[in-house]
Parts: structure tokens; sequence; C-alpha cells
């Protein structure tokens, strides 16, 4: 069946329109407002590719990506981090991290699906 | 419906659908051997299969569209007649159909992944298709790692032609841990051109007790045919570059194609390493990683960094991210550029600003001489004509060598076009070859930089239209390659420029057909085929049957009309049908000063362009009030400047004609006064008077008043628009 992206992002709006194109491209969505939230998301099910923002409330996306490292189901889960052009510093943490692909914001949603892409089929 | 909702009513779909043509696929493969033209059956089959591997797909069903794949391929050789039909192959394609069909049951079980046993099950299947397709040495490895790689393999099939880019793929060991799977990346390469050939190396694959299932121990080298620049490719493996070793390089048979490119490169760029990005050859980040190498061997070295600094060729080659052949191109054409450099050296680049006052003062230094020589002609002294004779010869010599420091050739301007010609002519799947001559004629600075875009309409038009497909020349037995000439020369106080075809000409009946169509003449008009022609320069006038992407849409041609009448030059066309067609364009050797005639009309001083001047005759005493007067047995419609111009007096006893031409048109302006040869320096009109026809522009006199410039072309529209009154024949005949 459709494979599932976690999208976590703070922002309502990013959130909504990652799940548009994500999920017309033939993926599920699921969505996590924070680290924390998301981490709360990962219950065990089946997630195929993680998007995390970097800056977020209550746990940022760094913290976020090392957490979900630790997890044995979802340690060797994919990880995009969503950069902003001036985050060089935190791309290299992220990757450090293990987030080892990332997407600057702003994107496209068509920039984001060809990086989803290049990381899982839908 | 919610999506999840709606994706499992089309699981539903899907299965009744691919039992239903499984079903079909069995029944065809039974009757397959029955004697009959089997080609209708095997098409069945065939589609059967794609349809499932392509639905199953949708619902990342995985494991069904890898086992489907390689059936496919097999029928799809099959189909192409490139495999028979035996006994042996329909026995192993029967319990292919049965092991899909099993694969599905056990999705409508809910078993939407596959299983290890079913799966072993399927490759002792697939090893058996396998042998129909390519038994041979990719077979063997086909089988060595996993499921997944079973697809790559037999998606090289051996059966395509080979590809234009060559991919080396080394994973790094931590990629399956980073969550980055080799795998995608390789489907993802495959949306940007089609893999023609992929070989896995797993020699880093250690004996299975050792091997770590978490490490990645995958190469691939890849064959792959694509439009896509290797900027492009590179973007797939974005995110494993930094822990994977990925070398993308042109295939062997794509090297001179990259040297050419390198060759036909713009002289304005040294650096080795910026002409193999520009060809393409090189991606601006192998770039920054050579560069960065190069930085670190500095350090290295210490003091002596500089001396001992490694060429980036070197590491480039070193690196295996371009050939040694490409380099040495690049190598050459550096040397070239250099060349080309010392000898800019030799000259003293001036900002064109200064050099436009320059010649704006020297304008009106040639026109305050002219002043001083009409006081001096006046006081009819021997010694001061003769000084002012002599001053006067050496102000043209300035204002000529004034004029030539503006100059620029054009070769620079032609050189361009070697690039549009070849992606063009890509772009259009045609061979055309661009011959360039004249490239040394020098041009004004100003005309070089407006000339640029009508040429490039010129040379698109021409590719496009005229230049016909190599099937249609090899039938009008033409060589297959077409031929573009850009040429150009100095003709009688202009430059000419040229750009000619050896393509199927201008049809004459068509752009008639074309034009009656679009109301532009009438529907019997007798007209030269000069005037044919210059219909294709009207406004909204395409005969094109097919609009392409580049010309076409009728909205070139007038447009270059305009762009060249706004240099003070013009368009002739000349074509043979089969033979080609010839645009020459023109244009005046400068734009600031032209020589002029002086004319005057009761008090008023006009100025005609010199070189569209015949000759001037007396106006005959019988002509009265007609239109036109018999000169040499030729009509030649007159424009009277006095009432054109509303000039209030009496005319002299005798009149005189100046016979002017252009574009092949003549006509006569009637004046009262010849009154010379004069150098004159435009002086645009303001604004306020740019609507005004028939006026290109005004000038001072020697004696401080204003004259006007006669735009000859558009008050020779004049005269046709008025000539669309009297009989067609007559009007015809001035044309001529």
């Amino acid at each position: 069946m459709a494979k599932t992206i976690l999208i976590v992002d703070d922002s309502a709006s990013v959130r909504q329109v990652v799940k548009i194109a994500l999920t017309g491209a033939g993926y599920d969505v699921i969505e996590g407002v924070d680290g924390k939230d998301a981490l709360s998301k990962l219950t065990g099910q089946k997630v195929h590719l993680i998007i995390s923002d970097v800056n977020m409330p209550n746990m940022d996306g760094i913290t976020f990506v090392k957490e979900v490292k630790q997890l044995a189901a979802y340690k060797f889960t994919p990880v995009i981090m969503l950069t902003t052009e001036s985050q060089e510093g935190k791309k290299q943490e992220g990757q450090a991290a293990g987030a080892k692909a990332w997407v600057v914001k702003p994107f496209q949603p068509a920039q984001m699906l060809a990086a989803v892409s290049k990381l899982i089929l839908p | 419906m919610s999506f999840d909702e709606e994706m499992r009513e089309a699981l539903q779909t899907f299965i009744i659908e691919s039992l239903e043509l499984l079903q079909d696929m069995e029944e065809c493969l039974l009757s397959l051997e029955d004697g009959d033209d089997p080609t209708e059956r095997v098409n069945a089959i065939f589609r059967a299969a794609h349809t499932i591997k392509g639905s199953s797909g949708l619902f990342g069903l995985d494991h069904i569209v890898s086992f489907t794949h390689v059936v496919e391929s097999v029928l799809d050789a099959l189909r192409d007649g490139k495999l028979g039909i035996s006994p042996e192959l329909v026995a192993a394609l029967l319990p292919c159909c049965d092991h899909i069909a099993l694969l599905i049951r056990n999705v409508v079980d809910g078993q939407l992944d596959a299983d290890p046993a079913i799966s072993a099950a399927g490759r002792e299947l697939i090893d058996e298709l396998q042998q129909f397709l390519q038994p041979g040495s990719v077979a063997e490895k086909a089988v060595t790692v996993s499921e997944k790689q079973d697809i790559l393999e037999a998606s090289g099939g051996g059966t395509m032609d080979s590809g234009n880019w060559h991919l080396s793929l080394r994973f790094g060991p931590d990629s399956l841990r980073d969550g980055m799977d080799p795998l995608s990346f390789i489907r993802y390469l495959s949306t940007l051109g089609s893999i023609a050939q992929l070989t896995t190396i797993a020699e880093n694959m250690p004996i299975a007790d050792q091997m770590d299932p978490e490490t990645c121990y995958l190469g691939f080298e890849i064959n792959f045919k694509s439009g896509a620049g290797k900027e492009e490719i590179e973007g797939v493996f974005e995110f494993v570059r930094e822990t994977s070793t990925i070398r993308i390089l042109p295939m062997d048979s794509e090297i001179d194609e990259f040297i050419s490119l390198i060759k036909e490169l713009p002289e304005d760029e040294s650096f080795l390493g910026q002409l193999l990005v520009k060809s393409g050859a090189l991606t601006k980040r192998e770039l920054e990683d050579a560069l960065n190498l190069q930085g670190e061997g500095d350090t290295e070295d210490g003091g002596q960094a500089a001396k001992s600094k490694q060429p980036i060729g070197e590491i480039l080659v070193e690196q295996q991210v371009v050939q040694q052949p490409i380099v040495s191109a690049a190598l050459d054409k550096q040397k070239q550029i250099k060349d080309n450099k010392a000898r800019e050296n030799q000259s003293i680049r001036v900002d064109a600003e200064r050099l436009d006052i320059l010649i704006d003062l020297i304008g009106e230094l040639v026109i305050s001489s002219a002043g001083v020589n009409l006081r001096a002609l006046e006081t009819r002294e021997t010694g001061l004509l003769e000084t002012t004779g002599e001053m006067m010869r050496l102000v043209e010599e300035v204002r000529d060598s004034a004029l030539q420091l503006r100059m620029v050739p054009i070769g620079t301007t032609f050189s361009r076009f070697q690039r549009v010609v070849r992606d063009v002519s890509k772009e259009l799947g045609k061979d055309i070859e661009l011959i360039i001559s004249g490239g040394d004629t020098e041009v004004d600075k100003s005309v070089v930089e407006k000339i640029g875009d009508p040429l490039m309409h010129l040379v698109r038009n021409s590719m496009d239209h005229g230049i016909e497909t190599a099937d249609l020349r090899r039938q009008r037995s033409k060589p297959a390659r077409g031929s573009l000439r850009l040429n150009a020369y100095h003709a009688s106080g202009s430059i000419v420029i040229e750009v000619s075809d050896d393509g199927g000409g201008l049809n004459r009946d068509r752009i008639l057909e074309k034009a009656v169509e679009r109301g532009l003449v009438q529907h019997n008009a007798v007209m030269s085929d000069q005037d044919v022609y210059a219909l294709i320069f009207e406004p909204g006038f395409s005969t094109a049957q097919q609009v392409s992407n580049l010309s076409g849409r009728g909205v070139g041609m007038d447009v270059v009309k305009r762009n060249v009448t706004a240099l003070r030059g013009r368009i002739e066309v000349e074509s043979q049908i089969g033979m080609g067609t010839t645009m020459r364009i023109h244009l005046p050797l400068t734009l600031a000063i032209i020589d002029g005639f002086m004319v005057g009309v009761g008090k008023s001083t006009f100025v005609i362009p010199l070189d569209q001047i015949l000759e001037c005759v007396a106006l005959p005493e019988d002509t009265g009030d007609r239109e036109y007067v018999d000169l040499r047995g030729e009509v030649l419609p007159l424009i009277r400047l006095r009432p054109l111009f509303e000039i209030d007096c009496e005319p002299p006893r005798r009149e005189n004609i100046v016979v002017v031409e252009y574009a092949g048109n003549k006509a006569g302006f009637i004046v009262d006064q010849l009154l010379g040869e004069f150098q004159t320096v435009i002086k645009p009109l303001s604004k306020l008077f740019a609507h005004i026809k028939g006026v290109a522009g005004s000038t001072i006199l020697g004696s401080g008043k204003v004259a006007l410039i006669l735009d000859v072309p558009s008050l020779l529209e004049y005269v046709g628009s008025k000539n669309a009154l009297v009989p067609p024949s007559l009007s015809q005949h001035s044309a001529q």
C-alpha cells in the first residue's frame, strides 16, 4: 500500500502544502507539529520517510532526528531536513544527527516531490 | 470518501482485473503453439503482464512489480521477434502466471509485502526466464544479491542501444543505515532517461557470516541514455554524494561531441574549469571539489606551493570526472583564448561613451566647418578658399578615422551563431552546417549591438522553414546536411549581411495565396517576385504550415524588418524554389553621419541620403499635374515636396527631379533647387515630431538653419499607397 511519510513542522501551512503534494503523488502522510508531538506519533507503524523542520518549539528538529535514530523501528528511516539558505551549519548538524537529505526552504511542492522520490517510491 | 478508502476500493478493482488478465494470459499461452499466426496472442499476453506490472506499482506491491517485470521483458523480446516460441518457453511462462496469481491472492489475504518462501520460488522461476532473456554473464550476476537487483539487471535487457552517459556508483557503507536506498536513486534516475545497461558490482560483498546486513556493499555501473545534462544527473545523487563515490562520464562515443562543444564556446572565459563547466562536461560541484583538492595540495607544500601546484586538468582526470581528450580540447581552447587576449592587449579599451562624445564633437566640427566654408565662398578670397578647402579635407579625414574607432569586426556576432545553429538543429532534428565568411568586415558598434536579434530571427527562420528535413533533402537529391551561410561585405558605402540557406526556397504561390487570404493583396494582383517576397515581412504574415516552437507564429519577420529599418537599412530577399533563399540586409556604415544631398524647396532645405539617389534630371515642362513622368521609357512616379510639406510659395520656372531608389522601387522627388552634396550629422527628431512620416531626422546647416532629412522609404510607401488608385499595370511597372 501507499508508503507513509511523517511531516514535522510547526507551521500548519507548510504541513498542509506538503501533505497535499505528497498525497497527490500517492503517499500517505501523517503530521507532527513539533519534535515531541512527532515522536509520540511514531508508535511502531511503518513510516517510510520523515520530513522534519529544524526550528520548532518543544523539541527542535536536530534533537528529534537524534531521538528517532535511537528507535529500533525507525533508525533506518530516511530523514529529509528542511533548512533555509542561511542554515548551512544546521544542515551539517542535521547530517551528523542522521538526516542525510535536505530540502532548502522555501521550496516548491515539485522540489519536495523530487527529493522524496529520490529516497522512496510511492 | 477518504484517500485510504479510495485506495482500498481501487485495490479491489486491481485484484479482479489482474485475475481476469491472468486467466486470459494462460489461455493465450496454451494456444500459442497451435500454428495460427500467434502475433495477436503474444501481444495480448504482453499487454496483460504489462498492465499487471503497471497497476501493482501504483499500489506499492513492489514484489509483484519486480517479478512481473522479468516476465514482461521476456514477452517483450518474444513480441519483437528476438525470441522464438518454443515449448520450453511456454513451459517456463505458465508457472509464472500461476505465481503472479498466487502473489495477488496473497494481497487479497492482506499480505502486501513479499513472503520469503514465495519470493524464493519466484526467484527460481525468474532464473529460468533469465536464460531465455540473456544467456550470458549478466544473468549470472543478476541472482547474486536480492530480488530488487533482479529488476535492474533485467532492465538492461542487452537489447537497447548503449546510452550516452556512463555512471559509476559506489554507495557508501552507511547508505542503508542513513535510509538512503540505492534502488530508490536508480529508480529516480530512470525518470531522467533510460538505463541501457546496469551491472551490479558486488565485489566488496564479504562471505555470508561476515556480512553486516545493515552495511551497503553495492556498486553499480550504469549505461544511461538521457537528454539530461551532467549537472541534472548529478542532482539525482545529491543526498549520497558525500558518502558515496559518484562518477558521471560521457560515453566514449560522446567525447567528440563535447570536444566540438568546447571548440564552439565563446572566447570570454579563460579558466580551464569554467570552460569545462560551460561545455557541460564538468559540473560546478566537481570543479569545486577539484579546486579544494588543489588548494589542499597548496597548504601541504607550504612555501613553494605556487610552483608545485598540480594543474587542475590533471586533478580532474585523476579524479575520473572528465576524460583526458576533453581536457586536452579545453586546454587547446584555453590557449587559443589566451593568444587572442594577448593580441587584444595591444589595443586600448576605451569607454564607448567617451567615444560617442568624440564623435558627437566631430559631428559638430563638420557642421561648423561647413559654415566656415560657406562664409569663405561668399568672400571669394582665393587664399581663404584654399585654406578652408584644406581644412574641409582634414575634417573629413578626422571624421572618417573617428568613425573607424567605432568599427568592430562582425565576426564575433557571427560566431555566436555556431552554438545557436547547433542547438536549434538538434531541436529540429535536422543536420545543419553553418558556414561563416566575411567575419572581418567591420561594422559600427551600435549596428553590431542591434543586428543580433534580427539576425537570430533570420537564422532560426531559415533553419526552421528554409532547410528541409534530411529525408526530403535526399528525395530532392541534395546533400542530407543542410547548410546555412552567414556572410558580410562592404558594398557601395553600406554593409551587406547575408543569411542564406540551401533549402526549399520561398514558395511564391503559397505566399500569394496566404497574402490574399489575409487581405494583404487583391485576389488577382499582378506582382513581381520581389514584391511577393516582401510580403513575408508584413505583420502577422506566416506561411509555415506547421507552427513550430521556434518560429512560425508570424511575429518574427515584421519585427526583423522594423529593426532593420530602424537602423536605416533594408532587407532584400532572393529565392529560387528548390535551391534556397538569401536574405540580404543592407545597412549604412554608420548611424551618426551620412552623406546627404541638399535640395531646396521654396525657402526650406531638405537633405536626401546620397546612397539612395540615382540621378537628378530637369522636370520636363509639359508634365503639368501628372503624377508620373517618362524617364527614358520607364514610368517614374513623382512626389511633389511642395504640396507634401505644404510649402506656400510659387514654384520657380524650372523644377528638378531627384530620382531615388529604395528596395528596388524608384520615385522622383520634385524640388526647386539642387544644392549639392553635404556631409550631414543626423540629429534625431524629438519625440514631439516622432509621428511625422517622411522625415528621418534633422541636421543643422553651416548657416545655422535646420534642414530636414527625408525618409525615402516611407515616402516611397506613400507613393505606393497613392498608386493603388491607378491601374495595376502601371503600379506593377513602377515596381520594376
